[in-house]
């Protein structure tokens, strides 16, 4: 990872037989695609906090993410709070102010938020790859219609919008957190997928298709669909990011599930009740934490796709 | 200078005038499709504070008319467009009898300022650390040390912000908690108002260039590696042009401009971002204003607030697009663009 | 003297499956003012030896042996200098004309600019109006107008002129050697004549050294003085253009000039002459195609002029579609294929519209009219292997009897066009060269055995060595298997063997038609004079046709818009409007 190859921009003066075999040794590395460190890291952490949501309800106490579930205020094994107690392993992760467990609230508020952020940008991707395609492929009038469309909702802060509509629903599910966070997570696959239809319905092998007398669905779900797959996934992981994003957004400003514990109703919670002022750094700070891996596994993930389906970028 | 043709601005201004309208419109009906009136909400609350206030019944009656209520939904939706449109957006129902402009327009440039400092600076850095990553000049050092400053890209900035308060305030103290400026410093033009508007701001600002600056580093390393393998990058070695002159006028210069598309297109995202940030700094813009107007449920102010910015966030885009065609020669001459 | 002495050079890539010895103990020499051509095939090494030259050789390639010394003004090993010094013998000493004149210049940079920074990096700052009269100069010495082209955008201008501005920036420096790269090869006929002799003039003006890399033999043998034919990165001929044309002696350099359609050279393949008995007849009937005054215009752009046309298809034809980019002949193509529909007129096909009004008409339609493309590697879906493009359209057009009947029509077809069905059947399309991707196009419209048969540019993408086997299968398709073709075509001289009938297009309309010998052999019309007369011949002593005539031809096609008919053939009627 050090970006060794690209630092002999200039040719290289004549040179041993050697030197050629290590080169070659050394472009190897690139052989398998999928054997991507960034991928392997990425999904590693992500299937990490999937375990850690479906292993922690086998091995601890869901229910003790209620109030009074424990002393408040502990903090973490083998740490103090502020008046000199030490933690205890009966809550490794401490509690916070009204006596709830940390790792109770990670286990159940981590998938939870995952949740969210998968159904959002699933439901968007379904609306974009539905649009997308009908834009690229149909054209015409229905084309400008779309693409305008799209054009004009992506520049509406979703979180804006959302505001005013959890503000007047009040408390809702986390279904229905998902479905309006989706109702702003379609513009950029439908722009995507418009853009590449566009470009592939020009293509020799589409045009082969049409002369072969290809239905319609044929061309878009055999012969264009196949092709798009490495876009539609890294299209679905920057989704699934931007979708976490503003609902841990959404929660902050206290909107958003109220009953059910997410990563970002714990935050909130914190923030709410003064932890950073009390250095009760375990309540925020552990949430934080891994929320920030989540996100690092997903962009690890979007990093390492970009450069399987982009051989130029493995350089880094 | 070549002319920007017509129809490009056209379409552009259309597209400007449409975001805002849909924008008001979805302000406007979302809240009706609730089962919950927010009317109801505020003629509650107002009730319930009413006790202290002399002619809350003359009050009522008249946030009633203003809302018009009584009219049938078309008059008032057409009523709530003229007066969004002129930026009227009712009394603060928590703050009475302050209009909600007035509360926006305090706010408005904290936020604005904020926004430029960390949008503009985070793009220029981003962009100008990408391109060295991409560059195969750029000392080994840098090679590494630009990756390894990118591991926080894409954590939202009020995580980023929560980590930065505890480690520079809570913990070393170096600076201040929260607000856009100290309380014992009088607002105005003064050395000290600025040094500590500079010292609350810091934090804020911080906290978003450190998460996003990497998001442009990234998509600015793939277009410089695209660009690399252009004809006139071959063809300008081939010169024997310096290979910094290479790097800003051939490289970056042609690198830069999907990137200003993308900015367009992120605006909205990053301006949504900021609203957060502010909110836990507890910062004196619209973030700030936004949240204590949702824990008061004070309609007028929440969509008064959605309003200002989803204008300004069009505004933006509509700037960058018309600075386009100034970078861009192929729009300038091609006609419409998109 | 020589001013590049290139001395057992071999370039190396290291590769995930083992090093590619791109060049191998090339040695070979320069003298001041003198012009070499470098011919070879795609992967002949020709490319990579220059670039070496210019120490910029693509990573992970690296000169592995060998030198490279330049005389001028001492001698000195280019693979020895340090960046700095090299870059100062860029543009310089020695200038470089990369291939691909379309994207060649800086997108966002204007024209003059361009040329200004090259002297400024080599010489120092200057003030503006020095720089301004040294870019006027240069862009006059390549025949541009400064006072029009100086303060353009690239794509403002077409592509000769770009390149032109290239040729303006590789020699305003004065430099002892230039390395021109395929200059010409996205250009048509005429204009690259045109840049050709641009680039001949500006070269002989400074008396610089030139090398010229190219695949085209006719190219070659109007252009340089000495040849080196390179093939799979080795030096196999060496000497004057001359005597390697009249006289080569190594197979490859022979098979490389003769690879060169002649125009009037004879039909090809040599089986021919044509027997029409042979072929099966058709019952008569409606017309095959039929084109009712068709006309094409893109938004306020002409593409094609009104035009009927009549093919009956009783016997099979191959009638061909000649012009340069820009002619509407891709137009007439998707037209015929239903692809575009007329702005006025009809097009029928067995007097029903293209492409049909119903699905079933159309997969009707379909199955009686195919096409092969320029692209032979767009063609196949990437995700696929390439079997999907053959089975797909001949089990929907209900052609087979079964997967084991769709297997052996496979295999069949691609004997049929002299591919071995176990090396291609069951590989991706990325794992085949282009030659065997066209190949399999054309088993594939074998297989389908349609009525027509729409060949849009099927060689211009395939290396010159496979060009000629491949038209053979087309030309096989009309005679053993009675399908009549269009064949739509930049190159006058495959057309005249290929065809029966030839129709030559400029602007959307049609200049000259009729049979090819009347037509190529003996043009009346001054466009399609011009364009014969564009055409390199292999043969250094035949004349590359002169700007003047080249002028006057242009000025009399304004003059003359009307079709010149050159006698008909049975089967096939052209009419005005």
């Amino acid at each position: 990872m050090t970006g060794r190859e690209s630092s002999a921009p200039e040719t290289s003066a004549p040179d041993a037989d050697g030197d050629s075999a290590r080169r070659v040794r050394r472009m190897r590395r690139f052989d398998n695609p999928w054997r991507n460190p960034k991928l392997i890291w990425g999904a590693g952490l992500l299937l990490g906090i999937v375990a850690l949501g479906i292993l922690g309800r086998l091995f601890w106490d869901a229910d003790l993410v209620f109030t009074g579930a424990g002393t408040p205020r502990q903090a973490p094994a083998g740490f103090e709070n502020l008046r000199g107690q030490a933690g205890s392993w009966s809550h490794p992760f401490g509690t916070d102010v009204s006596g709830k467990d940390i790792l109770a609230l990670l286990i159940v508020g981590a998938p939870n938020t995952l949740y969210v952020g998968v159904l959002a940008s699933l439901i968007g991707m379904g609306v974009g790859i539905f649009l997308g395609f009908s834009a690229g492929f149909i054209g015409g009038r229905l084309d400008d219609a779309i693409r305008v469309g799209s054009d004009v909702m992506i520049t509406i802060p979703p979180l804006l919008i959302l505001v005013v509509a959890q503000a007047s629903f009040g408390d809702i599910g986390l279904t229905a957190m998902a479905v309006l966070i989706a109702g702003f997570a379609w513009q950029s696959p439908t722009r995507l997928i418009r853009a590449q239809a566009l470009s592939m319905r020009e293509s020799g092998y589409v045009l082969m298709a049409r002369l072969s007398g290809a239905s319609t669905g044929h061309i878009m779900f055999r012969e264009m669909l196949p092709n798009l797959v490495p876009y539609l996934f890294g299209s679905f992981i920057a989704n699934v990011t931007t979708s976490i994003v503003t609902a841990v957004g959404l929660e902050v400003l206290g909107l958003g599930p109220q009953r059910v514990p997410t990563l970002g109703r714990v935050i909130y919670d914190a923030i709410n009740s003064g932890a950073l002022i009390q250095n009760l750094w375990w309540w925020w700070g552990i949430p934080t934490v891994l929320l920030a891996a989540m996100f690092i596994g997903l962009l690890l993930i979007n990093l390492g796709l970009d450069e399987v389906s982009n051989p130029r970028l493995r350089r880094l | 200078m070549g002319r920007v043709p017509l129809s490009y601005l056209a379409n552009r201004l259309a597209t400007l005038v449409l975001t805002v309208f849909i924008a008001a419109t979805l302000i406007w009906i979302i809240p009706r499709l609730s089962p919950i009136d927010p009317a109801d909400v505020m003629f509650g609350r107002m009730a319930a504070g009413g006790g202290s206030i002399e002619n809350s019944e003359a009050i009522l009656r008249g946030l009633r008319e203003r809302f018009g209520l009584d009219q049938p939904l078309i008059v008032q939706y057409l009523l709530y467009l003229r007066n969004t449109f002129t930026l009227d957006f009712g009394i603060s129902t928590a703050g009475f009898p302050t209009p909600v402009a007035t509360l926006v327009a305090n706010a408005l440039p904290w936020t604005v300022g904020l926004m430029l400092f960390s949008l503009v600076v985070t793009f220029f850095i981003g962009n100008l650390l990408g391109a060295l990553m991409a560059w195969e000049r750029t000392p080994r050092l840098w090679r590494i040390a630009i990756p390894a400053a990118m591991v926080f890209t894409s954590i939202p900035p009020i995580l980023s912000g929560l980590l930065l308060m505890y480690g520079f305030s809570t913990q070393l103290g170096l600076f201040p908690l929260t607000g856009a400026y100290g309380l014992n410093v009088e607002p105005g033009w003064t050395m000290d108002f600025v040094r500590s508007v500079l010292h609350h701001g810091f934090l804020p600002a911080m906290s978003i260039v450190v998460v996003t600056f990497g998001f442009w580093a990234l998509g600015m390393r793939g277009l410089m590696i695209t660009v690399q393998g252009e004809d006139y990058a071959v063809l300008a070695r081939a010169k024997g042009l310096r290979p910094r002159y290479i790097l800003y006028r051939y490289m970056i210069r042609n690198a830069i401009l999907p990137q200003i598309t993308a900015f367009a297109l992120k605006i909205g995202l990053l301006v949504a971002g900021q609203v957060l940030v502010e909110r836990i700094f507890a910062y004196n813009g619209m973030g700030k204003l936004l949240y204590d107007a949702i824990l008061d449920q004070d309609f007028p102010v929440i969509q008064g607030v959605s309003f200002v910015i989803i204008l300004m966030t069009a505004l933006a885009v509509f700037l960058v697009d018309l600075a386009y065609p100034f970078i861009d020669p192929r729009i300038r001459h091609g006609g419409a663009g998109a | 003297m020589n001013i590049l002495d290139i001395g057992d050079l071999s370039v190396d890539f290291p590769t995930s499956k083992g090093v590619v010895h791109a060049v191998t103990g090339v040695s070979l020499s320069v003298p001041k003012g003198r012009r070499i051509g470098f011919v070879g095939e795609s992967g002949s090494g020709k490319t990579t030896t220059a670039l070496a030259a210019m120490r910029m050789l693509t990573p992970p390639g690296f000169v592995s042996r060998g030198g490279i010394h330049f005389n001028s003004p001492e001698r000195i090993n280019l693979l020895e200098l340090d960046g700095e010094s090299m870059r100062r013998v860029r543009l310089r000493r020695i200038s470089y004309i990369p291939q691909g004149a379309m994207n060649s210049l800086n997108p966002v940079m204007r024209v003059e600019r361009q040329i200004w920074d090259g002297i400024v990096a080599h010489e120092g700052p200057a003030d503006r109006e020095e720089l301004r009269r040294r870019s006027d100069a240069a862009l006059e010495g390549v025949g541009l107008d400064p006072a029009a082209v100086a303060h353009l955008h690239p794509h403002e201008l077409s592509g000769g002129m770009k390149q032109r501005v290239c040729i303006a920036i590789g020699v305003c420096l004065r430099p002892d050697l230039i390395i021109a790269d395929e200059p010409t090869s996205a250009l048509d006929v005429i204009t690259q004549r045109h840049v050709m002799r641009t680039l001949r003039e500006a070269q002989g003006g400074i008396g610089a050294g030139l090398i010229l890399i190219g695949h085209d033999m006719g190219l070659m043998a109007q252009s340089v003085d000495d040849i080196a034919v390179l093939k799979k990165g080795e030096l196999v001929e060496f000497g004057p253009t001359r005597r390697i044309i009249k006289s080569p002696r190594h197979p490859y350099t022979r098979e490389l000039i003769s690879s060169v359609p002649l125009v009037g050279g004879g039909r090809f393949p040599a089986s021919a002459p044509a027997k029409p008995a042979a072929a099966p007849r058709r019952e008569s009937g409606p017309p095959l195609l039929e084109f009712q005054s068709v006309s094409k215009s893109y938004g306020g752009a002409t593409a094609l002029r009104p035009m009927s046309f009549r093919l009956d298809g009783e016997a099979p034809r191959i009638i061909s579609v000649v012009g340069q980019s820009g002619s509407g002949k891709t137009t007439m193509g998707s037209l015929m294929l239903g692809f575009a529909r007329p702005t006025t007129g009809r097009v029928l096909f067995e007097g029903g519209s293209v492409p049909g009004r119903s699905s079933g008409e159309r997969l009707e339609f379909r199955k009686r009219a195919q096409a092969i493309f320029q692209d032979p590697y767009a063609c196949f879906n990437p995700f696929y292997r390439v079997d999907h493009t053959l089975r797909f359209p001949f089990e929907r057009f209900g052609l087979s009897g079964g997967p084991e009947d769709t297997a052996r029509a496979m295999d069949e077809a691609c004997r049929a066009v002299g591919l071995a069905p176990e090396a291609v059947l069951g590989r991706y399309p990325h794992q085949l060269s282009g030659g065997q991707r066209q190949r399999l196009i054309v088993a594939r419209a074998l297989m389908l055995s349609p009525r027509l048969l729409i060949a849009d540019e099927p060689v211009s993408m395939v290396d010159a060595s496979l060009r000629a086997t491949i038209l053979d299968s087309i030309h096989d398709l009309k005679e053993s298997h009675g399908i009549s073709i269009f064949y739509i075509t930049h190159d006058l001289a495959t057309a005249s063997h290929v065809s029966d009938y030839v129709m030559v297009l400029h602007k959307g309309h049609v200049v000259e038609a009729g049979p090819p010998d009347a037509v190529i052999g003996d043009p009346r019309h001054a466009y399609t004079r011009l364009l014969i007369d564009s055409i390199p011949w292999p043969d250094p002593d035949r004349e590359w046709g002169s700007e003047v005539d080249a002028r006057a031809a242009l000025e009399e096609i304004e003059i003359q818009p009307e079709t010149v008919h050159r006698g008909s053939i049975p089967g096939f009627e052209l009419r005005q409007g």
